[in-house]
């Protein structure tokens, strides 16, 4: 364990970056790592940085030489509330691209009010692990075809970041809920438990759109989830996503935080 | 535990979640950290909460501070 300590008026000049691998470099002081710089793809494409150091100096160092090697557009992500780190990449000339609420959603229908929701006449809700894959994707496709065609943003929609096979958004069809009618995938609700329940997607085709069908998906998910023993979900939802707010909020779900992706 | 040889990183349970982003971690050894989450998992969207354990990275120079760099699964 090395603990010679850094100087703490680190020279600008003194800083040397070193690109260690293919998207990866460090600031090296006096033979030491005092940052480290990364960047990632996601898999829609786009190109992410994340940058560790004590110091402003390095910090800036690092975003210099970073920028100037990588093609545009960059992006990063950071906490609202983290105002140092914002600063810090503003500074680097990164701009707010798209503001992103997290929210923590209870799961109890005493509390969430959904104990009596059903899904409408003629639609069931068929549980995580049991839907058919076939079927699965095709409404998953569809309705991304849907938004695409109209909002457009899908593609900036929460990162995905598990890996997957190009143009597979369905990473794993154990995870999805659907709501069926008639042989058809109506709509879906996709839910990871890594630690805690996170709600990645909920979506209906367009055409079946208020009939309460996503709310009856969620009452669903949560249920599944409290009989499970979590009392919280979480979700993230996109600022201009009313929709999206509005069902969330109706449950009594509260912000907690938010995350800005920052574009340069 | 270190896996770099020019930083300290030390286990530690996060016990408290304060604003601007930043989390008191209780080390192994007993002491208190205030500590960031680092940018690589932040860019992964991995969420740090109360009572999760975690692998805590800290400058030589001022061990009060420290940067989470990993998250236990328990």
């Amino acid at each position: 364990m090395d603990t010679k300590p850094c100087a703490s008026g680190l020279s600008e000049n003194a800083v040397v970056i070193t690109r260690v691998a293919d998207r990866q470099w460090h600031a090296l002081h006096d033979d030491l790592v005092v940052g480290r710089g990364h960047a990632q793809y996601r898999p829609d494409g786009r190109l992410f940085l994340s940058i560790d150091s004590w110091h402003d100096v390095v910090f800036h160092r690092l975003a210099r030489v970073m920028v100037a090697e990588l093609p545009s557009p960059l992006y990063t992500v950071v906490d609202e509330a983290d105002v140092e780190l914002t600063a810090r990449w503003r500074r680097a000339g990164f701009a707010v691209g798209r503001r992103e609420w997290e929210y923590a959603v209870p799961t109890d229908p005493r509390v969430t009010g959904l104990e009596a929701v059903l899904p409408p006449s003629g639609v069931t809700i068929v549980p995580a692990g049991q839907a058919d894959e076939g079927l699965l994707r095709d409404v998953d496709r569809a309705i991304r075809d849907e938004v695409e065609a109209t909002v457009g943003w899908w593609q900036s929609m929460p990162a995905e970041v598990f890996p997957r096979t190009e143009g597979d958004t369905v990473v794993d069809p154990s995870k999805y809920a659907v709501a069926s009618a008639a042989g058809r995938y109506l709509g879906l609700i996709r839910v990871v438990t890594p630690i805690r329940p996170r709600i990645g997607l909920v979506a209906v085709r367009a055409g079946e759109q208020r009939r309460g069908i996503g709310r009856a998906l969620l009452a669903h998910a949560l249920v599944t989830a409290h009989r499970s023993g979590f009392a919280t979900a979480w979700t993230e939802v996109h600022e201009s996503n009313h929709a999206a707010t509005a069902l969330f909020q109706g449950v009594g779900a509260r912000p907690m935080s938010s995350n800005l992706e920052l574009v340069r | 535990m270190s896996r770099n040889k020019n930083v300290i990183e030390v286990e530690g349970r996060v016990v408290e979640c304060l604003r601007s982003a930043m989390f008191t971690v209780e080390l192994e050894n007993g002491h208190q950290v205030l500590a960031h989450i680092s940018g690589k998992i932040r860019k992964n969207y991995i969420k740090i909460m109360l009572e999760d354990r975690v692998l805590v990275e800290l400058p030589p120079y001022d061990l009060t501070r420290g940067r989470i760099v990993f998250r236990y699964r328990n």
